[in-house]
């Protein structure tokens, strides 16, 4: 345990890239969609719609750099590719829930202030009560996604170099093309909306989580035999 | 005494090329040795194998009796800093050195501490923004004072002027006497390391070439210089390494000792005989594989 504690402050040596980044961003989006909010003049609902998104796709690169920067040293400092990747997921799980805490806080005010008094909310409106911590989990779920998208990407590439993680990337987004062009074709939306609404968020939740503990394995696996 | 690391017929294929040959060797506790050999002859990719940063194809590592891949409880007794290591992003001198106190159990911070005033590492400076000998700086300290009982150095001097460098072997020595372990110096600048080096193995083409106590290796052989006909006489049927002629002079490398009737016949013949630097020898031993692979290979 001291070993995956020693991998976490390894990592938190880049604090700029674990807290002062995702801070600044969130920080920045925060204010800008709150001015923005000010200045559209009316009393209906407003939402900043992709600005609480910010700071999330920064984790992304957090993760890459997690992997293609720091790992190279953890191996000069003797430590096993198991602690760096547990001690690494542990560093982003916490970035992670720290940033889904400043957002559940946000979120709470927003509900007790009636969106600070002039219906424009930063995080996502309409929600209260539990509602409100299954946001905040669903948002360090999507943040902890991302990191480990990044991750994954670090560790294709270390492994198998750049063309491999391109020719993947491309691949997936093909596949992604195809998947949306089959489901227009077919008239299946209406059925894939149902799926989604059935769900729920924290349904829809926790199939992310499923995700990202399958890439947390993959990328383990990756890990285990990338040669330096 | 057991042996620290044992490499049995190791190989490493890459794509188009064998780095490693069927490489077998040991190494014994308390002795520094010498890991030469030309770019290319397989020198980093060994380390890496026997840090178990990378993977054989086929052959066998141990280390302290047991395999090195994931086994916290041998890596911690190993170091090895690159000569282009790689640092996080915004790294100081001094996050690095932390972070080496956790991970090295021997780790004694007051070398560390007159290593750092040694080499006037500004410590709070980011390490992307270090010279690049500065950079050397960091990875020698955290070497040295990580007291690992095996410690691999490869290429530890890059960009290090003539003084810094007097500063590493010295320092090497002083806390090697006090504090024995086996410690592997891979490098260039044989000549300048020789003197400290207890062993040498030397590298070509991924293959061991030499592995032998220094001093064996200096008596190992010797230059006969004089007039052409009289030094082919008296090389005739002996070992030759290298051959130099200038005019009717000529200097010729031989393997092999000197008994005293060859002595007499040296100083009857008025020819010279010097012995060879251990870069010389190194020189003369990996182009003379060069050439008997040049001739198996116009013979095929």
């Amino acid at each position: 345990m001291t070993r995956v504690a020693t991998v976490m402050k390894l990592q938190f040596v880049n604090r700029r890239t674990y807290v002062g980044m995702p801070l600044i961003i969130l920080s920045g989006a925060f204010l800008l969609a709150i001015l923005i909010l000010l200045l559209v003049p009316t009393d209906e609902l407003k939402f900043a719609g992709g600005a609480v998104a910010a700071p999330l796709w920064y984790f992304s690169v957090v993760g890459w750099q997690a992997l293609a920067l720091t790992f190279p040293f953890s191996q000069a400092m003797s430590t096993t590719r198991r602690d760096f990747h547990l001690g690494t997921l542990l560093t982003a799980a916490t970035t992670a829930g720290i940033l889904a805490t400043i957002y559940l806080v946000i979120s709470l005010i927003e509900a007790a202030t009636g969106g600070w008094g002039m219906n424009g909310y930063f995080t996502i409106p309409g929600l209260s009560g539990s509602q409100l911590p299954v946001a905040a989990l669903s948002y360090f779920v999507v943040a902890f996604l991302l990191f480990l998208f990044g991750y994954t990407c670090a560790a294709i590439a270390k492994r198998w170099g750049g063309v491999v993680l391109t020719s993947v990337l491309t691949g997936l987004s093909i596949l992604l093309t195809l998947a949306i062009m089959l489901t227009i074709r077919t008239g299946s939306w209406g059925a894939v909306v149902t799926w989604f609404t059935t769900q729920g968020l924290l349904g829809t939740t926790l199939w992310g989580l499923l995700l990202t503990v399958l890439m947390a394995c993959g990328s383990y696996l990756m890990i285990r035999r990338v040669e330096h | 005494m057991t042996k620290v690391v044992e490499v049995t017929n190791l190989t490493k294929r890459f794509r188009n090329t064998v780095a490693l040959d069927e490489v077998s060797f040991n190494l014994e506790p308390n002795t520094i040795y010498g890991l030469l050999g030309r770019n290319g002859a397989g020198k980093t990719t060994l380390m890496s194998i026997i840090t178990a940063q990378a993977f054989a194809s086929s052959g066998k590592v141990r280390v302290f009796g047991e395999e090195p891949y994931e086994n916290a409880g041998v890596l911690r007794r190993m170091c090895f800093m690159r000569d282009n290591q790689a640092y996080p992003d915004s790294a100081k001198p001094d996050h690095a050195f932390r972070i080496a106190r956790l991970c090295f159990p021997n780790w004694n911070q007051a070398l560390a501490e007159r290593l750092v005033a040694d080499f006037r590492l500004p410590v709070a400076t980011p390490i992307k923004k270090l010279s690049r000998g500065q950079l050397s700086a960091v990875g020698a300290i955290i070497g040295l004072a990580a007291r690992a009982e095996v410690t691999f150095f490869d290429e530890p001097y890059l960009g290090f002027d003539a003084a810094a460098r007097e500063i590493f072997y010295d320092r090497l020595l002083e806390d090697y006497a006090e504090h024995p372990r086996t410690i592997v110096l891979s490098s260039h600048l044989i000549d300048e390391i020789a003197n400290i080096l207890e062993r040498v193995i030397v590298l070509d083409n991924g293959r061991v070439l030499l592995n032998d106590a220094t001093d064996d290796l200096r008596d190992r052989a010797m230059v006969i210089r004089g007039d052409n006909t009289k030094v082919a006489a008296f090389t005739a049927g002996r070992a030759v390494i290298h051959r130099q002629a200038l005019g009717a002079l000529s200097a010729v490398t031989v393997l092999g000792h000197l008994t005293h009737q060859d002595r007499a016949a040296l100083a009857a013949n008025d020819l010279e005989v010097s012995p060879v630097t251990l870069q010389q020898l190194v020189v003369r031993a990996t182009q003379a594989a060069a050439g008997t692979a040049a001739d198996q290979g116009a013979a095929r």
